[in-house]
This record gives structure tokens, C-alpha cells and sequence, in this order.
């Protein structure tokens, strides 16, 4: 009798420890088949490739966008026996029909300070599309410090010039300085004699004679001086030119990146914003919390102290 | 007892009062009618009236529609404060007539004798002897034993004696508004100390009114109030004058014009 009942309690020891065995499988594999769905095995993708001198700012799992969306993600990064870096990226076949083979892919940043993304840019629609082990050329998009140190470069020259101006007006030996010291000088000479002659009037003939002599001196001074400013100031004009040109191509570039970064910016601006209000926010629930209220003392509205002066009044 | 039970009591104190504690409640637009005082009171010391009357401006709308009673009357007290020194008398008595005349709200009777007080002040500088007094008294009235105007009171006390040719008067309420002022606050002294100098002018005694003016001088200058150096420049040259150093007294107006070509007040 006994051991009839203790071969039923084996019996259901048995059964249990299956269904428990059974459960813990199944529970495996349903997480087992939520891995794999996360890691999009269960989709039907196009895998192609690009290759890049080197493998900076690139890394499995990130994200390849067209257009805005998502369309897939970057598989692997390996070296290759060249010493090139071989990048696969795995594309939704849902959206292959509208990568054709002639399309690019970009390596960029999807704001100012953010993540990085492979994104394709679309080729011509007439081109086949690609399909499995395409390889499609890749480029690198400009980053906010690369576009800065452009910017500086092309600053330097034009400062430099601008510099090399200034220098050569205010230099007491240069062209200009020595032009206007003559001017000077020869205005002094011509308001000399026509003192001379004011004075002297018509009364004595030889002395006009001199005073005459002194006007064409100095008018011959004058003269002089212009023509050295002739040829001077060609020499600062081309100079001027060249300066301005310089200005222009990078007041263009400033402009082109400028339109390029505006969709970016209020993103920026929004994300920072968000960020100072969080930290606000934290702040202000450290200041509230009563470990730390007594060591910030509350403001209070403040009045400005009562001054019994009077001024006098005015006359 | 242990050192485990010490660490117990403890922490049950200091539980304990954390639960006694009452935070404060305020409402984030009373926040924000703090934060325009705060800017404003920033922008009036460094001199930015105009911008200080707006933000004080800012301050007080939100205070109206919170009926913050006590965050009224002290903008409205600035506003005054900020229009009597930007020039505007007319725009300054009318905030204060509004608090002094409000017939709703109750405002504390510290706050209503800084009104007056400053009432007192415009109608002296409009050369309204009698409505100088008149609101002098009433602040004296309003000042409780704690109240901390009594030094500003004496001083426009002092002021519509000087303006009524009243010298004796004037240096009487002058020296007690000093003595009162001394040790609390330095803008007051100086303004007793320029009184009486004015007083010690009217009395002829012109030494004693140079070194008052030169002492006010030194803490106007610390102070950095131009309009004050320059009336205690302009003292200084009287007296100057009185004693008979013409060269002096020049030099003492022509510093007074510098400052006043500047146009800071």
C-alpha cells in the first residue's frame, strides 16, 4: 500500500518537473524569437557593401537612413588584407527598388552634435537598382569642426592681406606716407609764395619773377607726389582686389554651410534648450529637497532703500 | 548605550525633522515677479533706470494678478523710487498715491510710511512746504517703534526746514538724523551730513561746513552717486567761496561741471 502511494507521488514529482521543463523551454524560445526579431532575422534584407581608408566614425548597428527613414543598418566593419576597411550593410527589401546602383553612401552627423548615420544618397532613377553584394561608393560628410577649420583657413589669407594693407599705408618709407609728406610739404612751399606775393604785390618785378619760380616749383613737387600715387595705388587696388575676391568665396562658403546646417540649427537650439531647462529643473528639485533648502536661502522680492535726498531745484 | 543606539536615535532625529518641516509653496509666477525684481534691482544699482522701471513694471503685473499684497507695494514703492530719479515726479506721486490711497488691500505700515515718506520728498521738491510736512507726519505716524525710516524721516525733516530758511531747525533735525544714521546706513549719512553743512552755511559757519562736505563727499564718492558728489562739490565751493579762497572755489565748481556734463545721475 505504501509503496503504491509512493510510486503515484514519483509519478507527479515526474509530471511536474516536465511541465516545468516544458515551460522554461518554451519560455526560451519565445525570447529566443524576440532576439532574433530584434535583430531582424526574421527579415528579408539585401546585403551590399562600400569601402572607406578607414573605418572612423563607423560601427556596427548604426543606423543607414534614405530620405529621413530608417532603411537599414550596418551589419559589419572589417579590415580587408589591402588595408581598406570593407563596410556591409544590411537594406530592407522593402526599399531597395528605390536605391539604384549608382547611389552614394554618406557617412554624416544628423545634427550639429548628435549620432552618426550612414545615409544613402539617392542616384538616378533610371540606373538598375542594387541588389545583394552591390558595392556602392562612399564619402565622407563635413563635420561642425571640419567646416570651422575651413572657414579659419580661408579667413587667414584674406587677414593676412587685409594686415599687409594697413601695414603698407601706415609705413612712415612706403609709397603712400611719402606722397602725402611731399604734398604736405609742397602745399607749405605754395602758401609760402602766396604770402610772398601778396605782400610783395606787383611793385617789384624781380621778385615776382622768384615768387613765379616757386610756384612752378612747387607745382612740379606736386606733380611728382601725384605720379608716385599713381603708382602706388594700382598696386593697392589689384591688392584690394584680390582681398575682396577672397571675401566673396568665403562669404559664399559661410553661406552655403550656413544653408546646409539650417535645418540643424533649431534642433541644436531645441535640444539645448531642453537640456538647461532638465538641468534647471534638477536643480530646482536639489534646492527644494530638505536636505539642501536650508542651504539655499529663498529670494524674496527686495525694496530699494528709501533715500531722503532732495535736489535742488533747478533755476 | 551602544553605538548602534547612538546611530539610531540619530537617524530618528534627523527623520524627524524632516517630517516637521513645512516647505513653503509658492507659485511659479510668484517665482517669476521675483526673478524681474531681482534683474531690476541689478539694473538700478548699476545705473539702468529705464530698464530697471520696466522690469519693476514686469514685476508688478504679476503681483496684481497673484494679489501678492506684499510683492505690490514694494514694486510699486521702486517704481516711484525709479521714476522720481529718472526725472518723472508727476508718474512717481501717482504710484504712490495709488498704494497710499488704496482702499482694498492692506499694505503693512512699514511699507505705507516708506510711501509717505517719499511723498514727503516730491512735494519738498516741488518747494510744497506745507504737503512736505503734512507727509512727513504721516510717516512719522505709521513708523512703529521698529521701524527703520526714522533716519530718512529726520532728514527730510531737516530738508523742509532748510527749504523754509529755518537754519536752527534744519541743524537740529540734521545732527539727530545723523546720529540716528551713522552705524546704519551710509546713504543716509551722507544725506545728514550734507544737510548739515547746508544748515552750517545758512549759520555762517563756513569751516565746519567745508570739512561736513568734504566727509559726505568721501562717502558719496564710495557710493558712486554722481548728482550727490557733485552738490557736495558744489557745497564745498560755496563755502570756499565764503571764506574767501576764490581759486578754490573754481576749482570745486569745475569739477561739479565735469560731473554734471556727464549727465549720470
Amino acid at each position: 500500500m505504501k509503496l503504491a502511494t509512493y510510486n503515484l507521488r514519483l509519478q507527479n514529482i515526474e509530471k511536474r518537473t516536465r511541465q516545468f521543463m516544458l515551460g522554461a523551454i518554451g519560455v526560451m524560445l519565445l525570447v529566443l524569437a524576440m532576439i532574433a526579431s530584434r535583430q531582424d532575422y526574421f527579415h528579408r534584407s539585401t546585403s551590399i557593401y562600400f569601402f572607406t581608408p578607414n573605418a572612423q566614425g563607423l560601427s556596427k548597428g548604426m543606423a543607414v537612413k534614405f530620405i529621413g527613414f530608417k532603411v537599414g543598418s550596418v551589419q559589419d566593419v572589417s579590415m580587408q588584407p589591402n588595408a581598406t576597411v570593407q563596410v556591409k550593410v544590411s537594406l530592407d527589401n522593402e526599399y531597395v527598388h528605390l536605391i539604384g546602383q549608382d547611389a552614394k553612401a554618406r557617412l554624416i552627423k544628423e545634427a550639429l552634435v548628435g549620432e552618426s548615420v550612414v545615409e544613402i544618397i539617392p542616384g538616378s532613377q533610371q540606373v538598375k537598382q542594387v541588389s545583394q553584394n552591390s558595392v556602392l561608393a562612399f564619402e565622407r560628410g563635413q563635420d561642425a569642426s571640419t567646416v570651422v577649420e575651413t572657414l579659419a583657413a580661408q579667413l587667414q589669407p584674406i587677414l593676412s592681406d587685409v594686415h599687409q594693407i594697413t601695414s603698407s599705408i601706415n609705413n612712415p618709407n612706403g609709397d603712400v606716407q611719402q606722397t602725402l609728406k611731399n604734398l604736405n610739404q609742397a602745399s607749405g612751399s605754395f602758401r609760402e609764395t602766396v604770402n610772398q606775393f601778396t605782400q610783395l604785390g606787383a611793385s617789384s618785378n624781380r621778385k615776382l619773377d622768384g615768387a613765379y619760380g616757386k610756384i612752378d616749383k612747387a607745382l612740379d613737387s606736386v606733380n611728382l607726389s601725384l605720379a608716385t600715387l599713381d603708382k602706388a595705388i594700382p598696386r593697392l587696388v589689384d591688392k584690394a582686389d584680390t582681398t575682396f575676391e577672397n571675401v566673396q568665396s568665403a562669404t559664399a562658403d559661410i553661406r552655403k554651410v550656413t544653408n546646409e546646417s539650417a535645418a540643424e540649427i533649431p534642433a541644436l537650439v531645441r535640444n539645448t534648450n531642453s537640456l538647461v531647462q532638465d538641468g534647471q529643473e534638477t536643480l530646482g528639485g536639489v534646492k527644494k529637497s530638505w536636505l539642501f533648502n536650508g542651504m539655499f536661502p529663498k529670494p524674496e522680492e527686495q525694496m530699494l532703500p528709501v533715500d531722503g535726498y532732495v535736489a535742488p531745484r533747478q533755476p | 548605550m551602544g553605538f548602534r543606539s547612538h546611530v539610531a536615535i540619530l537617524c530618528s532625529l534627523v527623520l524627524l525633522s524632516a517630517c516637521s518641516h513645512i516647505e513653503e509653496t509658492r507659485s511659479a509666477r510668484q517665482e517669476r515677479a521675483t526673478e524681474f525684481n531681482q534683474r531690476a534691482q541689478r539694473a538700478f544699482l548699476r545705473g539702468e533706470y529705464q530698464s530697471a522701471a520696466d522690469l519693476y513694471g514686469n514685476a508688478l503685473q504679476l503681483d496684481v494678478a497673484i494679489e501678492n499684497v506684499n510683492g505690490i507695494a514694494t514694486n510699486m514703492l521702486n517704481l516711484a523710487r525709479v521714476y522720481q530719479v529718472l526725472g518723472k515726479p508727476a508718474l512717481a506721486e501717482r504710484y504712490l498715491d495709488s498704494l497710499l490711497e488704496d482702499k482694498a488691500l492692506h499694505y503693512a505700515p512699514a511699507q505705507l510710511a516708506a510711501a509717505a515718506v517719499q511723498k514727503s520728498l516730491l512735494r519738498l521738491q516741488e518747494n510744497d512746504v506745507a504737503g512736505a510736512t503734512a507727509w512727513v507726519e504721516k510717516s512719522a505716524g505709521y513708523c512703529g517703534p521698529d521701524c527703520t525710516l526714522a533716519g530718512v524721516i529726520d532728514n527730510v525733516r531737516a530738508g523742509i526746514a532748510l527749504c523754509a530758511n529755518d537754519a536752527d531747525r534744519a541743524l537740529q533735525w540734521s545732527e539727530h538724523a545723523a546720529s540716528e544714521n551713522k552705524g546704519s546706513s551710509q546713504l543716509e549719512y551722507a544725506n545728514s551730513l550734507r544737510l548739515t553743512a547746508s544748515a552750517r552755511l545758512m549759520k555762517h559757519e563756513y569751516d565746519a561746513a567745508l570739512h561736513l562736505s568734504e566727509e559726505a563727499l568721501a562717502i558719496d564718492k564710495t557710493q558712486g552717486l554722481p548728482e550727490k558728489i557733485r552738490q557736495d562739490l558744489l557745497l564745498s565751493a560755496e563755502a570756499h567761496d565764503k571764506l574767501g579762497h576764490a581759486e578754490q572755489a573754481a576749482q570745486f565748481r569745475d569739477r561739479a561741471a565735469r560731473i554734471a556734463a556727464t549727465a549720470l545721475k
